[in-house]
């Protein structure tokens, strides 16, 4: 038998291809879910929300009458609404960098061998596990004006009279939404870092053993520069959950005292939905947008430089 | 000043814990272990009763044939004995009518978003309650002129603050029915107050100032008076203005707020909160005055009877120690806002307008009982409907020692007033409400963030914008 009509036998007896070996139809198939659920739930409430953010819509009248710039006018006039942008931002920035500090800490110290080495890791994970909610009211009570138990060791300790009114001050109600948010975005990001500071190939750590190199100069020399990326990722998740949430200030201080602590999503839902202007509502929350956009491609443009992503 | 509270109650902190558990659980219409077998004037252990002695359920035929599904959303009742009693009477008169009835209950912050959810969306449920004017939602709402109207033909003149808080004089139209308020008294702890030399508690804001500042600084117990971003905050900030012969818009809806009258108020304020309280009024949430006066943490708050009704089960020893007062004398009037105004919406989505107005009539109908099961906390709107409840307040029915406690409520409504007078309940009103921009007026001026003068200026450039903004929609009256 020839080569040819063995070539010809061999192709006859191989089965046709069936749709279900299309990589076309597999690509479709795979995506279609993603798509459909980034189109429902992000594109078209986004869409929603510029159109209504350029219309006069009220929680009671929803159809959309175009305006123009007038909400956003108004929006740009109400002094609380700058308020909200700069604690927005300055929220945002104190407890990322905390986040950084303190995941990186915790991760070094994740990485480690030590005894119930499980047990902390799971009690590390612990407040990322609980529902934003619920952990805010924990910490609603934990700042009680007169019963709060961080005032109570103050007092044991020597260092306090009385109570620090802890939701009550404007520097102290700042301090306290940035702590809750630092608290509960920490073990996600230090996650993220131990993961990255796992993959470090143990040849170079051996590298700078033998070169002599101590902790503090493997840790900031070779450590941290080899997981800035991996720490831009965990930046950029604990960015987006601290700009657009509402929970942790709708909780604690319902924006007070006196709008001291009042961000943009708070600030947009009092507005629109408990003030019944949902165009301004809309209107303060699309300043979310600017915002999150530039930190994510800044963020994954520097993931991408460093070949990450 | 600082101090330790402590030194002064004796309260421990696992004490506190329990009944902040337990105002919590009343404020969010949890049971907060309100027992309903006991009888009447039970208190410690078993708690208020409100089966035994409760009126009969009254049924009137519908005017018209019912049928189909009637879904009702409400808040979670502060006096969670009312939901107890509401649910089955809800289902019972589904029996009679023969319409399938859902009942949803909810706690109050998140109905607002709820509404607007499904007036966004065009479906959800027929028939919404909500303990405030909803006057935002006209446009999308059914008008309830004619089952108002019914209402009183059967029972009389409704009171004038429901049908302010119901009717917009702008466009004829009544977005809600109203059936029913809550009064606001003041809440003081007796004993305190002897202390201070005056045994029956403040009838003037000026005691309150003189007074409470002693208590607070003589016992160490401060005052209750919110300046937070919640309900009982805006309602006290609002009785002081109008006792001091300011408000926020005239009869005819032209924003006033910007007066010398408004400006003493301010200053007012301050000097209490300087004299009288801590920083921790700036913080609260709508159940810090609740838990605080049941903690016995506070000499004096403006709330309705809920705090008390859950301390006669929480903590019976502040219960027996804390009593009622009248709205305060002010330079210019004697007036609160009701502490509770119930609003009945028809969403223009309802599938059933017609079960849902009959149910209304039928509710009305049995006020007395929904008055009753709410331990007195539920006032009517007609008064014929309830024609015990003055002696229910002078001879209380579940537990009060005294049992005249509560007497100061008889003529409650002759000092209690709705959210925007002297004008109607509008949408701006209701928006200056919902931004608690007059709490902030105050705080800022109490902290001393701002001079009263600025706090009131800057308070005035936020409300005229609101204003200009409801007017452009055709809801709100007024041209200034």
């Amino acid at each position: 038998m020839s080569d040819e009509a063995l070539a010809a036998g061999v192709a006859s007896r191989r089965p046709r291809r069936s749709l279900l070996d299309s990589e076309r139809l597999l690509a479709v198939g795979g995506l279609t879910p993603a798509v459909v659920y980034i189109v429902a739930l992000v594109g078209f409430p986004f869409v929603l929300a510029v159109l209504m953010a350029f219309s006069d819509v009220t929680v009671g009248d929803p159809s959309l009458d175009f305006v123009g710039l007038e909400t956003l006018r108004q929006v740009l006039e109400d002094p609380v609404f700058w308020r909200a942008l700069r604690n927005t931002l300055f929220f945002t920035v104190v407890s990322n960098a905390l986040v950084v500090i303190l995941a990186t800490a915790l991760a070094l110290i994740l990485t480690k061998d030590f005894k119930f080495k499980w047990l902390i890791r799971l009690l590390v994970l612990l407040p990322w596990t609980t529902p934003v909610s619920l952990a805010t009211i924990s910490w609603l009570w934990t700042l009680d004006t007169i019963f709060s138990p961080i005032d109570w060791v103050l007092r044991q300790l020597g260092l306090l009279e009385g109570n620090m009114i802890w939701l009550g001050q404007p520097r102290l109600a700042l301090a306290s939404v940035i702590i809750v948010h630092t608290w509960r975005i920490v073990p996600l990001a230090a996650v993220i870092v131990m993961a990255g500071m796992l993959a470090i190939p143990t040849e170079i750590r051996d590298a700078s053993d033998i070169d002599g190199a101590g902790f503090w100069r493997r840790t900031f020399e070779i450590e941290i520069p080899l997981m800035a990326p991996i720490i831009g990722v965990a930046v950029l998740f604990g960015v987006i959950l601290s700009v657009t949430d509402m929970t942790v200030v709708h909780v604690l201080t319902r924006g007070g005292p006196t709008n001291y602590t009042q961000v943009l999503a708070s600030w947009a839902f009092y507005k629109g939905i408990e003030g019944g202007d949902l165009a301004q509502g809309a209107g303060t929350a699309l300043f979310l947008l600017p915002v999150l956009v530039a930190v994510a491609a800044l963020i994954l443009r520097f993931a991408r430089r460093t070949e990450v992503l | 000043m600082t101090y330790d509270p402590r030194e002064f109650t004796g309260l421990r902190r696992r004490d506190f814990l329990r009944y902040l558990v337990m105002a919590g659980l009343a404020a969010c219409g949890g049971r907060a272990g309100v027992d309903t077998t006991g009888g009447p004037g039970t208190t410690a252990g078993s708690g208020p009763s409100t089966t035994i002695g409760a009126p009969d359920i009254k049924f009137e035929e519908p005017t018209v044939p019912l049928s189909g599904e009637l879904r009702i959303l409400l808040w979670s009742h502060f006096v969670p004995a009312h939901d107890e009693w509401f649910d089955p009477f809800v289902q019972q008169w589904g029996q009679e009518v023969g319409v399938d009835v859902t009942v949803d209950h909810i706690t109050v912050a998140e109905i607002p978003a709820r509404i607007s959810a499904e007036i966004s969306a065009g479906e959800g449920h027929d028939l919404i309650q909500y303990i405030a004017p909803l006057s935002q939602f006209e446009p999308s709402v059914v008008d309830m002129k004619d089952v108002t109207e019914e209402a009183s033909r059967r029972w009389g003149e409704q009171v004038a603050i429901c049908q302010r808080s119901s009717y917009n004089p702008n466009t004829d139209k009544y977005y809600a029915y109203c059936p029913g308020w809550v009064p606001d008294p003041g809440n003081y702890r007796r004993s305190l107050w002897e202390t201070a030399g005056l045994p029956d508690g403040p009838t003037t804001w000026d005691e309150l100032l003189e007074y409470g500042s002693k208590i607070y600084s003589e016992q160490g117990v401060q005052m209750g008076i919110g300046m937070s971003q919640e309900i009982d905050s805006n309602m006290a900030g609002r009785a002081l203005l109008w006792s001091f012969g300011a408000s926020i818009q005239d009869e005819n809806e032209n924003v006033v707020i910007n007066s010398e009258e408004t400006i003493r108020a301010v200053e007012y304020m301050r000097d209490l909160f300087e004299g009288a309280m801590t920083d921790e009024v700036f913080a609260w949430e709508a159940a810090s005055n609740n838990e605080g006066l049941i903690a016995g943490q506070l000499s004096y708050i403006l709330n309705s009877i809920s705090a008390y009704r859950t301390s006669q089960e929480a903590n019976p020893e502040v219960a027996a120690d804390t009593f009622f007062s009248a709205a305060l004398e002010g330079p210019a009037d004697r007036m609160v806002a009701t502490h509770v105004m119930y609003n009945w919406i028809i969403p223009n989505h309802a599938q059933n307008v017609d079960a849902a107005k009959e149910f209304l009539l039928h509710y009305t109908l049995n006020y007395e009982a929904a008055c009753w099961h709410s331990q007195l906390y539920d006032f009517p709107a007609w008064d014929s409907l309830v024609p015990k409840l003055g002696d229910w307040v002078a001879d209380d029915p579940f537990g009060s020692q005294p049992s005249d406690k509560l007497a100061v409520l008889s003529d409650a409504i002759n000092w209690s007033t709705n959210v925007g007078h002297p004008g109607p309940a509008n949408p701006a009103t209701g928006q200056i409400f919902g931004e608690s921009i007059i709490p902030v007026m105050f705080a800022e001026a109490a902290r001393g963030e701002k001079t009263p003068e600025q706090a009131v200026a800057d308070a005035e450039a936020k409300i005229q914008a609101i204003y200009a903004d409801w007017r452009q929609r055709g809801l709100v009256g007024g041209d200034s």
